[in-house]
């Protein structure tokens, strides 16, 4: 691109050609206004407000899709732009409703703002107003569609960035709505961005509405935790209690978006089984206390039941924070124990980190090629799946070694459907293909496989691309055989020279690897862990019911007579008040400084947003406590700054690639796959109202093919493991895949 | 006159292949056919012959041709806009009734040209009867081998479609034209970047008019100064004029450039007896209107008409006499924009129904001493804030209408009542009595 130089509102200013004017506006800080450009979208030049006088030519030009000419002399305030900007705005406030004073978007509209500028006073307009009905999106988005000024921001951000066009302009002229074409409710998971590029108070949150001004709240600056991501994040609260969540720019890891669950979640922090109060069951009743003696009931179960300090267990769910993490752990080792874990939902579980990626967030969306295995990426890791698509839009292709072929927001190359118990030999194959196209020296362990057609045409596309990405994702991590899989992955990545993005992760793990959150030596892991001679529990933030593997076997050993259980917890789950002995209330997300470590292993610290309700207290600070009456050295912290200066200072504990064992498996036999639904993930994500009714909340469906279908006798409708089936060609043979937002059955 | 588009027109059997071709038709073809035709021969002969684009704007066609970046690789297409919706416009009708082959072949040059091996004629969505003419026309074509792959071992392809809209006036904007033909909502796009650079599928195209694409065989047959000597200077050749409204014979007429528009009015027959010209649109409903006295001086071409201070437009010829109440045809007229805006930007979609809705007020009896400012002020703000062109020919009649029978209008307010139609009433009241 050529430099070029421009006169704007009398200052000389250099931009390459081709520039828009408002993107230079936007840079030297000249303020024109504008309704439908939006920097992430395409340009539409519909709404007319950002017209700018350009000297020698008669009319004046939209500054969004005018490009830059070296020479041009640009007004964006002389009477020529003022005048048709003026004129565009009465245009645009003859039908709008003006109902400020009962808009959610009011104190936040860009209407409103440019209108005080540029609108007049008094109206000349004394025709009726256009009303426009609404037809309901969903369980998220509140829609005002007589509000709407056609901007399009919401389409385009359809069509562009969710990859799903569900709202479009229907009608013409003045009869033109903004609406979806089906009136099932918005399906995109990232469907809450179209209320944060709503200019006006047409899309505005439907768990928001009339819950408070905007001016009345107080925002905070955070991270979202429900990914590997680590979104950034304006909390807004009111009164102590979030509101809402908006996303905040950062263009190295989120953008400008943020997905449905990161944005809505925060619904589950006002729910009514929030742990407020101390408890302690003492004869199989549960008596409130204080947390004096709730604390002292704790430790004295701990000392009393792990007799020796390898009887101690200590578990955490991935969502905890760094912080939490390495006090945990510190006490745990301070008190004797190597029992230590986090990842409480895999089959098979290595003695150090998970494979490290080797591909940046933001390099993601410059790949040639993709292989995704084991993971619907779209429901999953939205913001790295908004990556994949973006290289999709420049050519990138996907293929995928998936149980069930899902509904990407990208169209995929080839997909060849795997049964888990068929993973491993077909990558087998997928490698013996490489290794033969390659030239390479063939491996002992596949030398006998000859690949199919389709892992050849994987191999292949794996071969030809010159900057490629392997996506491993969280479906391996109920394959009993995910160690060697991981393994031959990783082989399969050497030896074709592809990146590896590792998502089988989530949440917060990267901190709990940064902090060896995992036994070493003789410790026990989330698996080995329940047997007869743990009989002390330290929980934090589990929920037995949904986050193990085996929930039946964790849920069987808690409820035992001589196990004591110390739970640390933001909710009275049904299942912890059966299994614990003691409830400790914990501040949730939001209410408790902490840090992130997100995909690229950067490292991000937030506040607190809120109070956390109730006499419930930060996880970090109760762990400080419990350790003090434990009598455990080296933990009193004066603040959770400390903890993190000290818990950054760890190093991660490398996997021995030869660990894997490969399991035997009978691979005729029909497989479950039992595969949470995005809002099924964490505590607090369970728990909100709007987002478990939206239709990804929603999702509850065995997924399995006819042939299967009749070898095990279901038909469609039928209830399998509880849930209902549905029969597609769609998934892999010998294998019933269950979406789900219930709790892990099988 | 009827010496280019219309040339065959009295003889038997116009629309025919044989007709055609007896009288000259597909001669240029084959001669780029046998290589004896370069572009630049072709485009320097159009420059030569002065023809402009006949679909209303009037922009020089070899010039525009010239703009193809004919060597650049990939795609390239070649669109006729025959969606010819203009109030009071009719004759790229008759052309693709009477004379389809000359389009043909015209679209098929303009392909050689550009290097576009594809063009398509995008015909508008009630012209059933010509749209079966022009696809008779082209198996016809297809089948004397003038049109495909590698055609007559020329090295030369192409193919022609043809597409039927579905009845959007904005669909005769190129750009909304070229989003219709997608498979997308017929919405103007924004300029730049203009076809020529990313057009149809995002490939370079040429839209010319079907009047344009029609006349460039004869052009480059007969020559380029020949067809420049048929007209004045700026306004080469013939032009094809519907003349509508009070006349005696509301027809298409195929006359010289520079022809006096009292004389294009006798051709018409003249007005009905005992009436007076009271007032002429020239170019379609989309240009402003003269008074009558400024239209007997005009004579049909760009520079005279733009004198008179109207535009040529399409050649579209709406003739009003002395019965014509100028606020209900206003009120018509302002209708028609409101009801055919696409509604994609926002002075259009809504300032129309804002014109409309106080034009209805006023013929309602309802009308306001400010509303002739207040209307005069929205078309002001109307004008050159839009996309396309259709928010200025919504705003157009508004001022001029206004500005040349304000008389009317205020009348009109006043008395909740029409005063040419009482004027009107009370004259036949008298010659019945």
């Amino acid at each position: 691109m050529s430099e070029i130089e421009i006169e704007i509102d009398g200052h000389l200013v250099k931009a390459s050609q081709g520039d828009s004017i408002i993107s230079i506006a936007d840079r030297e800080g000249i303020d024109v206004p504008r309704f439908c450009y939006h920097k992430k979208l395409s340009v539409a030049a519909n709404c007319r407000m950002c017209l700018v006088d350009i000297e020698g030519v008669p009319k004046a030009q939209p500054a969004c899709s005018t490009p830059a000419a070296n020479g041009m002399k640009i007004n964006t305030k002389n009477d020529k732009a003022k005048f048709a900007q003026k004129a565009v705005m009465e245009f645009l406030l003859i039908n709008h409703p003006l109902d400020c004073p009962i808009c959610d978007q009011g104190g936040e509209c860009e209407l409103q703002d440019v209108a005080m500028e540029y609108g007049s006073d008094v109206s000349k307009f004394n025709l009726g107003k256009r009303i426009v009905p609404d037809k309901g999106i969903g369980a998220l988005i509140q829609t005002d569609m007589t509000r709407c000024i056609h901007c399009t921001r919401c389409v385009r951000f359809g069509a562009e960035v969710a990859g799903i066009v569900e709202m479009g302009g229907t009608g013409r002229g003045e009869g033109v709505k903004i609406e979806p074409f089906l009136t099932e409710g918005i399906q995109s998971e990232l469907s809450g961005n179209m209320i944060d590029v709503c200019p006006v108070g047409a899309l505005t949150s439907k768990p928001f509405r009339y819950e408070a001004r905007t001016w009345q709240m107080n925002a905070v600056q955070s991270v979202a935790r429900h990914d590997l991501v680590g979104s950034n994040i304006y909390t807004q609260s009111y009164r102590g209690k979030v509101k809402r969540v908006v996303a905040r720019d950062n263009d190295s890891i989120n953008e400008t978006w943020i997905s449905d669950r990161d944005r809505f979640s925060y619904e589950g922090l006002n729910h009514e089984s929030r742990a407020l109060k101390p408890k302690i069951k003492v004869d199989g009743e549960w008596q409130e206390t204080d947390w004096q003696q709730a604390l002292q009931f704790a430790v004295d179960g701990i000392k009393n039941n792990a007799i020796n300090p390898d009887q101690l267990g200590v578990l955490a769910s991935k969502h905890a924070s760094l912080e939490e993490f390495y006090l945990m752990q510190k006490l745990a080792r301070k008190f004797g124990s190597e029992n230590i874990d986090f990842r409480l939902d895999q089959t098979q579980l290595s003695t150090g980190s998970s494979l490290e990626s080797s591909i940046n967030l933001s390099e993601i969306e410059s790949v040639d090629h993709a292989l995704i295995i084991g993971s619907y990426t779209r429901l999953e890791q939205p913001m790295i799946n908004h990556r994949i698509r973006k290289a999709t839009l420049d050519g990138a292709s996907v293929n995928t070694m998936n149980s069930k072929n899902f509904d990407f927001n990208f169209k995929t190359k080839c997909d060849a459907l795997t049964a888990p118990q068929k993973l491993l030999s077909a990558l087998q194959s997928v490698l013996k293909a490489v290794h033969l196209k390659t030239n390479q020296d063939t491996p002992n362990d596949v030398s006998d496989v000859t690949p199919s057609e389709i892992h050849n045409i994987i191999a292949d596309d794996l071969i030809a691309s010159a900057n490629g990405v392997i996506v491993l994702g969280e479906h391996l991590n109920s394959n009993p055989n995910s160690l060697a899989i991981i393994n031959l992955i990783e082989k399969i990545a050497s030896a074709t020279n592809l990146k590896i993005a590792n998502i089988t992760i989530s949440g917060n793990s990267h901190s709990a690897e940064k902090v060896n959150f995992i036994p070493s030596g003789n410790g026990l892991n989330a698996i080995s862990m329940f047997n007869d001679n743990t009989k002390a529990f330290l929980l934090m933030d589990v929920d037995s019911e949904y986050d193990f593997i085996d929930s039946k076997s964790a849920q069987g050993h808690f409820s035992k007579e001589d196990v004591f259980v110390v739970a640390l917890s933001s909710f009275e789950n049904q299942s912890t008040l059966r299994s614990a002995d003691v409830i400790l209330p914990m501040a949730s997300f939001y209410e408790s400084s902490g840090t992130h470590i997100n995909f690229d292993g950067l490292v991000q610290s937030y506040s607190a947003s809120v109070k956390s309700p109730g006499e419930s207290k930060p996880g970090w600070k109760i762990i400080k406590v419990m350790a003090d009456l434990l009598d455990l050295q080296g933990l009193d912290y004066v603040d959770s700054t400390q903890v993190k200066e000290e818990a950054l200072q760890s190093s991660k504990v490398k996997s021995s690639v030869d660990e894997a064992n490969i399991q035997s498996i009978d691979d005729s036999q029909v497989t479950t796959h039992w595969q949470y639904a995005p809002y099924a993930s964490d505590s607090v994500t369970r728990r909100a109202k709007a987002l478990q009714e939206s239709n990804v909340g929603m999702i509850n469906r065995a997924y399995v093919s006819k042939m299967t279908a009749h070898k095990i006798g279901l038909s469609d409708d039928d209830l399998y493991l509880g849930v209902p089936v549905s029969i597609e060609e769609s998934v892999a043979v010998d294998c019933v895949f269950i979406h789900t937002n219930q709790a892990r059955r099988a | 006159m009827n010496e280019v588009c219309f040339k065959n027109l009295d003889k038997e059997n116009p629309a025919s292949f044989a007709t055609y071709e007896a009288n000259g038709g597909y001669k240029v073809w084959r001669k780029i056919l046998n290589g004896e035709l370069t572009p630049d021969e072709i485009i320097s002969e159009l420059k030569t012959s002065g023809l402009r684009g006949r679909g209303g704007a009037g922009f020089p066609t070899g010039l525009k041709w010239s703009f193809m970046p004919r060597n650049q690789e990939g795609q390239k297409y070649v669109v006729c806009n025959s969606d010819e919706g203009e109030p009071g416009t009719c004759h790229d009708r008759d052309i693709l009734r009477y004379n389809p082959h000359s389009v043909i072949e015209g679209m098929a040059i303009a392909g050689f040209v550009m290097n576009a091996t594809v063009g398509y004629n995008y015909i508008r969505g009630e012209f059933m009867e010509p749209y079966y003419r022009f696809e008779e026309a082209l198996k016809d074509a297809y089948k004397a081998g003038l049109l495909g792959k590698n055609i007559q071992d020329s090295a030369i392809s192409y193919d022609l479609y043809t597409h039927l809209g579905a009845g959007a006036y904005i669909c005769g904007e190129e750009t909304a034209l070229l989003e219709s033909l997608e498979g997308k909502k017929g919405q103007p796009r924004f300029k730049p970047p203009f076809p020529a650079n990313v057009g149809l599928f995002g490939k370079p195209t040429t839209i010319n008019n079907t009047e344009t694409f029609a006349s460039v065989p004869e052009i480059l047959s007969r020559g380029g100064q020949w067809f420049a000597d048929l007209g004045v200077e700026n306004s080469g050749g013939t032009k094809c004029f519907s003349v509508t409204g009070n006349v005696k014979n509301p027809s298409n007429f195929e006359v010289p450039m520079g022809t006096p528009f009292s004389k294009l009015l006798e051709l018409a027959g003249g007005l009905k007896e005992g009436r007076k010209l009271k007032a002429v649109i020239p170019g379609g409903s989309s240009t402003p209107l003269l008074p009558a006295e400024t239209a007997m001086n005009m004579t049909m071409d760009y520079d005279s008409i733009a004198t008179a201070g109207s535009m040529l437009g399409a050649g579209s010829v709406i003739v009003m006499d002395d019965t014509t109440c100028m606020v209900k045809t206003l009120t018509r007229l302002a209708h028609f924009y409101y009801d055919e805006s696409c509604g994609q930007c926002t002075p259009c979609r809504e300032g129309t129904g804002w014109l409309y809705r106080m034009l209805q007020r006023i013929i309602d009896g309802n009308g306001q001493e400010e509303d002739l400012d207040l209307l005069l002020s929205v078309g002001e703000k109307i004008m050159g804030n839009t996309i396309c062109a259709l928010g200025d020919a919504a705003a157009t009649p508004v001022e001029s209408f206004i500005k040349h029978f304000r008389e009317e209008f205020e009348y009109y307010i006043q008395n909740g009542k029409s005063m040419v139609e009482e004027q009107h009433n009370l004259i036949e009241e008298a010659a019945s009595v």
